[in-house]
């Protein structure tokens, strides 16, 4: 992990590359100081296991109990506090991270900062199709950074009985959603619950949905890359010619919305589309359970949101919620491998996301049980899905905010416009 | 807020009395009616959301969430508290938690009494003057543009542990304690201490059985502002421990709050009992803090 060993930093802060160059000067004592608290004959190796999903903690806690009583060679210590690129800085990484697949830990996997995980029989397991997603969030050539442990599958939560009762069903092109909206509308129903005080709703709803159900995502983001600095009005791939169409989409769903949707955060959309004051919610899994705390029997189904005529375009948004890593910088990188592998079990990875509404990342995973899921199976194991687009859009770049502003009135072009200028001069940046 | 409210009670009750003397007498039972009502006003902002906290923190986490902040707890449950004991491991971090503030609160007031004492007396040599002046520079100087370098210096020292975080609280309250302690020192007498001298006290017995009991009302204000930072620091503790297991409770709450999920309840619970030492040592101590405060600020 010398610091010419690494390739052109691509999406370097000064912030990494500083702690990495530092980490690579300190390597030496690192390892000394590993070797001095090496294990000696049978007493069991402590790895720390760090975990980015604060509402698994008590799962995971019994998943570790489980791990310790099976075997004795490794003890597991789970961490959900600490700050991990601290814990970089300083040369003492955790031994083993199960992190939510993002910008977070982009930077990481881009320095070679975790180790290979080729040869495992882990990586081998893992359903093609995901690869390429998460070689689009981060890569760095030649490794599989990271293993994939759960994917959440998102759309539109719908409520079956107001369905029903109105006499409409399922959707699956544009004019059959609008035809839904129109009918519920009629009947005094509001058709989505909205809430636009929370920007990171709309991004992950309306904004990511209505563009991925009409643009290809992994090409429009290669080829912003490949025009680099120039993305503007004249480019080819720009984000005023490519989102325009799925911005209007957007815009005429937001008329279907609540009227207070400008002051409801999303604790209030969950408890509103609990109490059934609204016929569709857009968000993923996570908000199931969320909404099961008020009302724990509501009918609930889901699917992928219609933006074309054409039903077979329709996809999911999916995000790899967990994915397990170990850095290179662990010296008990074996240990770690063996509680990976323990995870990574069918039993285990499949009990862990069936628990948790997630899909199976293993090419011989299960579908979730749940029935709110039923909606958006065939359409996981099609491979119909894509990444979030404002999950592949640099932190840097509000584009959360600029969502927001679309909803509440402002011109998709000028936001559009904005975001083009902000894309090229993040290019500049990292260029 | 309460600081605000305070204030505003020390200067109307001023021209009450005043007043009082030269025009027309105010009864000593009547109110001064405009003025309550805009210290009740005051006092709401504190009282509402400490009632939120409050009722939030024995709520069942459907009750919580239904968007009534505002109601009883009904049924009144206690499993919020639990939750939050048991996520936290609230004895050992409450413990850790009470020491970093010790730690940091007793280094802080001797620490700067000491550096303050030594600065009043050299005044007029050149080395205290600026040497003053370099301490309060870095109050200019905010833990976030340093807490790179932090973090890898700690870790080499091997102090990435509650010690290291309980140093950097002394280091970093020091400038604005020196500050406090040296304005103060300047409103005592000089001749007081040439008397000790004159009885054989050495520099030693001067500071420690002169100087420091003097400056008693100084020191609680100091240490009540270092508790107050140590105990309510989320950042530095994040950053600077390295072990979870020796982690603060402000750090450790941080999985209570996420974009996904809300536990108000547990939140709320957990948030409570972090609060009460704060409440309690301010109960007992507020009268030295705004006594303490206003000796700082004259002269």
């Amino acid at each position: 992990m010398s610091p010419d060993q690494h390739p052109p930093a691509r999406a370097a802060s000064t912030f990494t590359r500083r702690g990495f160059l530092a980490g690579a000067g300190a390597l030496g004592s690192g390892l000394a100081l590993a070797a001095c608290g090496a294990p000696t004959g049978s007493s069991p190796t402590t790895i720390s296991f760090y975990l980015s999903k604060p509402e698994v903690i008590p799962y995971f806690h019994r998943l570790i109990s489980t791990y310790h009583s099976e075997q004795d060679k490794v003890r597991v210590v789970l961490d959900s506090s600490s700050n991990v690129p601290a814990d970089f800085v300083r040369n003492r990484p955790p031994d083993l991270g199960c992190w939510n697949y993002n910008f977070a830990v982009a930077e990481f996997v881009n320095h070679g900062a975790l180790s290979d995980l080729r040869d495992t029989p882990q990586a081998r397991s893992i359903n093609p199709a995901l690869w390429p997603l998460m070689r689009q969030t981060a890569d760095y050539p030649g490794r599989i950074s990271a293993i994939p442990y759960s994917v959440m599958a998102e759309g539109v939560i719908y409520n079956r009985d107001i369905f029903a009762r109105h006499g409409v069903s399922v959707p699956t092109t544009w004019s059959e959603l609008v035809g839904v909206c129109e009918r519920l509308t009629a009947a005094g129903v509001t058709p989505f619950f909205n809430t636009y005080a929370d920007t990171w709703t709309i991004a992950q709803g309306m904004f990511d949905y209505t563009i991925g159900g009409m643009v290809d995502v992994a090409a429009f983001f290669g080829g912003l890359k490949q025009e680099g600095t120039h993305v503007g009005p004249s480019s080819a791939t720009s984000f005023s010619r490519d989102l325009a169409a799925p911005m209007a989409r957007m815009v005429q769903l937001a008329q279907y919305s609540n009227k207070d949707a400008a002051s409801r955060h999303y604790g209030d959309g969950n408890t509103a589309f609990a109490q059934g004051k609204a016929a569709m919610y857009l968000q993923g899994p996570w908000a199931l359970g969320q909404i099961a705390l008020t009302s724990p029997h509501l009918n609930l189904g889901m699917f992928p949101l219609p933006v074309t005529e054409n039903p077979s375009d329709l996809k999911v948004r999916v995000n790899v919620d967990l994915a397990l890593w170990i850095p290179e910088a662990s010296p008990r990188k074996a240990a770690a491998r063996d509680f990976m592998a323990w995870l990574m079990q069918p039993r285990i990875n499949d009990t862990y996301n069936n628990d948790n509404d997630g899909f199976g990342s293993r090419i011989d995973a299960p579908a979730p049980t749940n029935p709110a899921l039923a909606g958006l199976r065939k359409y996981y194991s099609g491979g119909d899905f894509y990444l979030g687009p404002s999950q592949l859009i640099p932190a840097s770049i509000p584009v959360a905010n600029y969502a927001q502003a679309i909803v509440l009135g402002s011109s998709p072009a000028s936001q559009l416009a904005l975001l083009d200028a902000d894309w090229s001069r993040y290019a500049i940046r990292v260029a | 807020m309460t600081t605000t409210s305070f204030d505003a009670a020390s200067l109307g009750a001023r021209p009450i009395t005043g007043s009082g003397r030269r025009r027309r007498a105010r009864r000593p039972g009547s109110a001064n009616w405009p003025l309550t009502i805009v210290l009740a006003v005051c006092a709401l902002t504190v009282i509402v959301p400490i009632y939120v906290t409050v009722s939030m923190a024995f709520k069942t986490t459907r009750q919580a969430v239904n968007g009534n902040a505002f109601e009883l707890p009904a049924p009144f449950s206690l499993s919020g508290f639990e939750q939050a004991w048991r996520l936290t491991d609230f004895p050992r971090s409450f413990a850790l938690s009470v020491f970093v503030a010790v730690v940091a609160v007793s280094g802080t007031v001797v620490l700067s009494a000491w550096a303050a004492y030594a600065i009043s007396h050299n005044w007029q040599r050149r080395f205290f003057r600026w040497s003053f002046f370099y301490l309060l520079a870095a109050m200019f100087l905010p833990f976030p543009v340093v807490a790179l370098p932090q973090v890898k210096l700690t870790g080499m020292v091997h102090l990435d542990n509650p010690i290291g975080v309980a140093i950097l609280h002394v280091m970093f309250q020091l400038s604005f304690s020196v500050m406090l302690f040296t304005a103060f020192l300047r409103s005592i007498p000089g001749e007081l201490e040439e008397s000790a001298r004159m009885d054989g006290a050495t520099t030693w017995q001067v500071f420690w059985k002169l100087i420091f009991p003097l400056l008693a009302p100084m020191s609680a204000t100091v240490g009540i502002f270092a508790f107050l930072a140590s105990w309510n620091d989320y950042m530095m503790p994040s950053l600077i421990t390295s072990n979870p297991q020796l982690q603060t409770l402000p750090v450790l709450q941080q999985i209570f709050q996420t974009q996904f999920s809300n536990n108000y309840n547990v939140s709320f619970a957990s948030y409570l009992m972090a609060m009460a030492p704060s409440i309690v040592v301010y109960l007992f101590t507020q009268r030295w803090v705004m006594a303490g405060v206003t000796q700082g600020a004259i002269k």
